[in-house]
């Protein structure tokens, strides 16, 4: 077990530690919390895979942009301290988590079947010059495809939360 | 016979992303606010993105279509983020609270 094995341990377990964290915490801030946590374990994750500019564009969305946009929300909608916990009944807890852990079960057993049936897969590199290349010369409609819905949805969530009529 | 390193496996890869993908769902069916399920299908999200780019590191030639395809889902995650905030901030408006069960009309 040499030093990157090491540490690649220790990343899984940042995120696996982080998308818990996320699920069963009571608070939302603290699920906030976690959420940034994983997406920190996730963008090690892509580093380890080969892939630096997916990891950097990982933090930069979703720790940047995303997290930063929830927390906002979650000040926004009223104060912390009149909420009631996160937690619901826990017929409704053990339910779901029956459901959860059924799913988990069922994709794992494939999940070992290929692993026992299938042999050695090879990796293949991938650099950012060929992320590149394909943006610009194959994909170029969805590319701006993506552009317009981002301009899209932020223009109709404006247009949402400024001029509809609610009880204020 | 060739080490084979705990990280150059598909397979550590795709356990973590079902991990992320249970998680997600778990979230989703007993988290009480609103809040709370988008973190969840956020969860779901970095999972189906990890999924793509280890099947295009282990088991793709050399086009990098799978990153590409975390880049687009990472974009419509920013887009479904904002959208879904501002109904989130409707909602608050209109009912003084963001719990999804207690919502119950939808018509007015």
């Amino acid at each position: 077990m040499n030093f990157a094995e090491i540490v690649f341990v220790l990343i899984m377990f940042i995120t696996l530690t982080g998308a818990l964290m996320a699920v069963l915490s009571g608070s939302i801030i603290y699920a906030m919390i976690g959420l940034v946590t994983t997406m920190f374990g996730i963008a090690g994750l892509y580093i380890y895979l080969n892939a630096p500019f997916l990891a950097m564009m990982q933090i930069l969305i979703y720790v940047g942009a995303i997290s930063i946009l929830i927390t906002f929300a979650i000040m926004l909608v009223g104060p912390l301290y009149k909420r009631p916990k996160e937690w619901t009944t826990l017929t409704k807890f053990f339910v779901s988590l029956i459901v959860s852990l059924f799913s988990f079960f069922v994709l794992l057993k494939i999940i070992m079947r290929a692993f026992l049936s299938g042999g050695r897969i090879d990796a293949f590199a991938i650099s950012t010059k060929d992320i590149g290349r394909a943006f610009f010369d194959k994909l170029t409609l969805p590319f701006e495809l993506i552009s317009l819905l981002i301009v899209v949805s932020i223009i109709g969530a404006i247009m949402l939360t400024l001029f509809s009529k609610g009880e204020k | 016979m060739i080490e084979v390193f705990f990280y150059n496996n598909l397979y550590t890869y795709l356990f973590v992303s079902l991990f992320l993908l249970c998680c997600g769902i778990l979230g989703v069916l007993y988290r009480r606010t609103l809040i709370g399920m988008l973190v969840s299908i956020e969860l779901i999200m970095n999972g189906a993105g990890l999924n793509l780019v280890a099947f295009n590191r282990f088991s793709s030639q050399d086009n990098p279509y799978g990153m590409i395809f975390t880049l687009f889902i990472m974009g419509i995650a920013a887009a479904e983020a904002a959208i879904t905030l501002g109904i989130i901030i409707l909602i608050f408006r209109k009912y003084k609270h963001i719990e999804g069960g207690e919502i119950k009309e939808m018509k007015d």
